[in-house]
């Protein structure tokens, strides 16, 4: 009897791994992809602008997965088992990548490169779209209006909570400067000594978000009075009739970039969905639904003139250039020290 | 089936009752021994062979910080369960056996709704502009909103919660094997309630405090999505930091060798407890 539980076992056993190497076939047919970006309003709008005319026009399928997590990607392309075809990263994390290998190269023979923005191409990866940090508050919550950095600084003016982005990456650093007083243009190399210390005036008021969702709850809640936010998403806030104040002054610009992780499963239909992602019409529609600014120079051509007034590039006075070489250089310095700073 | 019949009897001959076992044994070795030898491989093999990792992460403040954190959450967060459970299991072993059941199934039915979803359901009642904070505000009883999140405060509200059922259980089960005539006897030999609970109730519950503790210890010591949510980067625990290792730093060999670190600790603590508590006693049986 045993011997025949043991054998039945065996057949389940063997059903089972078979089953499992039969979905993972079919997960991704020979022409369809998966694309993984961050969720929320921003993958909706990619979804509707880039994937869902992509794969009208090509038949190619697209299937939608998230949110991007740097270690998955690692443990994908270590392992040999690389699900994503496609994923919205940072870029400092790209410039980073590439050189860890992670990455496939991109193949400029399928993506036009021509009108693509140089300062956010690389030779692997392509921009997906670029923004801002802005400073943003709750009306409600904020009697006066905050001007600029300095102001999240200033706990008499505006008492109670603010908030900043948790992860380690490009911004936080650069406003606690910023608002110390440090010239824009004498930024870099950071002085992370100072920027602790500034950043240590205000510790226990911050509440740190870690995602786009959860900064737009803080702000519209009042759970945070006042932020460093993406403006895409206080563009949605103000879309949903949030009341909610923004500052451009001395808005932040990162981008975020689109690459194909080394031993990528549908390499070819990757590289024509980035072209598609990539082209003025795609960079447009999704410019348009996110508030975040296309990284084709041609896209702009094909907006709503009041959609082009709410994107970055209508605030260029005072706009800092996040410096995504730097950060990927000392990507692992800086991150080692900020969350020891954190935990503290 | 015939196959398996004509086969010749195994010369070893395992333990009675060992094929029952087998495919249990075959699930914890493919999916926890061979992923945890993996991962300690990887602690001493990453970035390059040897124990820097090991070192880096002993001789470091911060990473001392943070252990001492878990350690003080789980030791809190057992304590706080402790309490609130023993009373709530004592209730439930003297009740009629009707009612006990409804609130048995209320108990079980918390463990079956979405982690997830209970600790953001925390998250809107705990916020400075949340349901308790507005209450106690419109009711005139605090003027400042309460810091009841992002903190120590809301880590243990939002563990205890969920450790709840993990206490209760193996409790209640300790008490109704106690013989209520012992706690009669006690009060016609003239103890007051609190000399009967302390050396009658007390001492013949402590199996069941002590696998229910011990349990709610362990699975504290390693939580990630409630602290994550409810407490502050001040008071981050081990989990959270491997979170970051991993997912941020993309330092796999840090990241593997806290995590065997916190399996030895917690390995260690169970020994300890089985020798001083007795296996058969925690399992248990009395």
């Amino acid at each position: 009897m045993k011997l025949i539980i043991t054998g039945a076992l065996a057949r389940l056993l063997a059903t089972t791994l078979l089953a499992t190497t039969l979905l993972a076939a079919t997960a991704a047919k020979a022409e369809d992809m998966v694309f993984t970006s961050w969720g929320g309003t921003t993958q909706e709008a990619q979804t509707k602008s880039w994937a869902e005319p992509f794969t009208a026009a090509s038949g190619i399928k697209v299937m939608q997965d998230g949110p991007t997590d740097y270690g998955k990607l690692k443990a994908m392309v270590d392992s040999g088992s690389v699900n994503w075809d496609v994923v919205d990263v940072e870029m400092d994390f790209a410039i980073k990548a590439a050189k860890d290998g992670l990455l496939e190269p991109i193949d400029f023979t399928a993506v036009p490169k021509a009108d693509l923005d140089p300062r956010f191409t690389t030779d692997h990866a392509v921009g997906s779209f670029y923004y801002s940090f802005v400073l943003a508050w709750n009306k409600g919550a904020v009697s006066g209006e905050p001007a600029g950095w300095a102001d999240m600084f200033d706990l008499k003016k505006f008492p109670g909570k603010r908030t900043f982005y948790k992860w380690s990456a490009p911004g936080v650093i650069e406003i606690a400067l910023l608002a110390d007083g440090v010239p824009a243009d004498k930024l870099y190399p950071l002085d992370l000594d100072r920027a602790f210390k500034k950043l240590d005036t205000i510790k226990s008021d911050i509440v740190w978000w870690g995602g786009g969702a959860e900064s737009q709850q803080l702000i519209a809640s009042g759970e945070a009075t006042l932020g460093q936010l993406w403006n895409g998403r206080v563009f949605a806030l103000e879309k949903d009739g949030a009341d909610v104040g923004v500052s451009w002054n001395q808005n932040l610009t990162a981008a975020d970039v689109l690459v194909v992780p080394k031993g990528a499963k549908n390499k070819d239909a990757a590289m024509k969905f980035l072209a598609a992602a990539s082209s003025p019409a795609g960079q447009a529609k999704f410019a348009e639904a996110s508030g975040y600014a296309p990284i084709n120079t041609k896209a702009k051509a094909e907006m709503p003139a009041d959609a082009v007034k709410a994107l970055p590039d209508a605030h260029v006075d005072g706009q800092i250039n996040l410096d995504m070489n730097y950060w990927a250089e000392h990507r692992d310095e800086i991150a080692t020290r900020w969350y020891a700073w954190q935990a503290k | 089936m015939s196959v398996e019949t004509r086969q010749s009897p195994p010369t070893f001959r395992m333990p009675a009752g060992f094929n029952g076992l087998l495919p249990a044994l075959i699930l914890i070795v493919l999916f926890f021994v061979v992923p945890v030898l993996a991962l300690l491989l990887r602690s001493v093999t990453e970035p390059e062979p040897g124990l820097q990792n090991y070192a880096a992460l002993l001789g470091d403040g911060t990473y001392a910080r943070v252990f001492f954190n878990t350690f003080l959450v789980a030791s809190v967060v057992t304590i706080v369960t402790v309490l609130v459970a023993f009373p709530v299991a004592w209730m439930l072993a003297i009740m009629p056996s009707a009612l006990a059941s409804i609130v048995f199934g209320v108990i079980i039915l918390s463990m079956w709704t979405n982690l997830l979803t209970r600790t953001y359901a925390w998250m809107v009642l705990l916020q400075r502009t949340g349901v308790i904070n507005r209450t106690l505000m419109a009711a005139g009883i605090i003027d400042q909103p309460l810091p009841l999140i992002n903190n120590l405060t809301g880590v243990t509200i939002g563990m205890v919660y969920i450790m709840l059922p993990f206490m209760i259980l193996p409790l209640v089960g300790t008490l109704r094997a106690i013989d209520p005539m012992t706690l009669r006897a006690a009060a016609l030999c003239g103890a007051s309630p609190f000399q009967a609970f302390r050396r009658i109730l007390l001492p013949l519950s402590l199996p069941g405090v002590a696998a229910g503790g011990l349990m709610v210890f362990v699975m504290s010591l390693g939580y990630f999505v409630t602290p994550a949510l409810l407490g502050g980067t001040s008071n981050m625990m081990l989990a959270e930091m491997i979170a970051q290792m991993i997912q941020s730093l993309l330092n796999w060999g840090l990241g593997s060798a806290a995590a065997f670190i916190l399996l030895v600790v917690t390995m260690a603590l169970y020994a300890l407890q089985l020798r001083l508590v007795g296996a058969r006693r925690m399992s248990g049986g009395i």
